[in-house]
């Protein structure tokens, strides 16, 4: 190597360790959303990153941006990203008018919601209940309560501690189906299950 | 014999604030791997629950994988000391502030519901950059 050589190595070495870095991937929904980078203190503008796949080099009066190249990521990189949690997973179960009895089609979903938690170590479980628009609020705020309890209940008896879910009603403030008020719809009448 | 009376301590701390809502949980992780809440460290076990301005923390072959109620993800990698230093999150909104302070390490991000609120609603920050994420999965490394 000539000496010349070796001091571009030896630069590229040294900032490669003083300086700290951020890479833009590709989001799951397939799009690349975008970071803004600038200076704590407020020196210098605004850098904006919204091609994925890219390298920007933070330190500098400006950051360096460059594409990941054919080279991609580093191997300690790949394995951070590999070592992700999985996306959320949401569930909705339906209900018969004014009752906390789910609909018998809801019944292999509360099966599907087991097998996601069980697979999912600590798994966070996050029950919303909800109304259509059919009686008042005070009513609709109560069913929707129930429904959650009721659903909880069912998870809690197979097994899963009940100090990882949390139930809360939402009444007919959440409508899945915009509705006029006192409108009966099977769709609104449910329960969703967010399973992180 | 420490380490069981700190254990029991960071439980007490937990029972006692019951009013504190819990932002996000430890998934899993390996290797020396612990969150540190005020002089409490409490090790980053599965199903852990965090709090704002905890931090996490792993040493030379620690990771910690996590999710928050906003959705958010993090993958922590070895070496990392990682704040936790502002979380705020309306369920019904949608909307919040979530600031994450990347004291050294590494960590992948995707984001969540909050990144959604607005442009500067999810920040990552060292300790001479600030980073704006939006809807974006991100990987951030600070070498000591």
């Amino acid at each position: 190597m000539t000496l010349r050589g070796f001091a571009v190595c030896a630069i590229l070495v040294l900032s490669g360790c003083a300086h700290s870095s951020i890479v833009l991937l590709p989001n799951e929904n397939g799009g690349h959303g975008e970071v803004s980078i600038r200076q704590s203190r407020g020196i210098g503008g605004e850098t904006i990153v919204s091609d994925s796949n890219t390298r920007a080099t933070l330190g500098g009066s400006r950051p360096s941006i460059r594409p990941l190249g054919s080279k991609g990521l580093s191997p300690s990189e790949a394995l951070l990203v590999s070592a992700l949690p999985p996306a959320a997973k949401s569930f909705d179960l339906y209900f018969h008018e004014g009752t906390t009895d789910m609909i018998a089609q809801s019944l292999p979903v509360l099966d599907q919601i087991r097998a996601e938690i069980a697979k999912r170590p600590g798994a966070d479980v996050q029950v919303t209940g909800h109304t259509d628009t059919v009686g008042n609020d005070s009513d609709n705020d109560a069913l929707s309560k129930q429904r959650a309890h009721e659903i909880l209940d069912l998870l809690v008896n197979k097994g899963f501690a009940h100090t990882k879910m949390s139930a809360v009603g939402r009444g007919e403030r959440e409508l899945k189906v915009h509705t006029a008020d006192d409108v009966r719809n099977a769709i609104n009448r449910r329960v969703e299950v967010i399973v992180r | 014999m420490l380490r069981s009376s700190g254990l029991f301590v960071s439980l007490a701390a937990l029972i006692s604030s019951p009013t504190v809502a819990e932002i996000g949980r430890i998934k899993s992780s390996i290797g020396i791997a612990t969150v540190q809440r005020g002089t409490t460290h409490i090790p980053a076990t599965s199903g852990q629950g965090l709090l704002p301005g905890d931090w996490l923390e792993t040493g030379k072959d620690g990771r910690i994988s996590l999710t928050f109620i906003d959705n958010t993800r993090f993958a922590v990698g070895p070496n990392s000391r990682i704040g936790l230093s502002t979380f705020e999150y309306n369920p019904t909104t949608e909307r919040g502030s979530f600031v994450t302070q990347v004291e050294r390490g590494s960590i992948a991000v995707v984001s969540g519901r909050i990144s959604h609120s607005g442009r500067d609603a999810m920040q990552l920050r060292t300790d001479d950059s600030v980073l704006g994420v939006s809807d974006a999965e991100v990987i951030v490394e600070v070498p000591r």
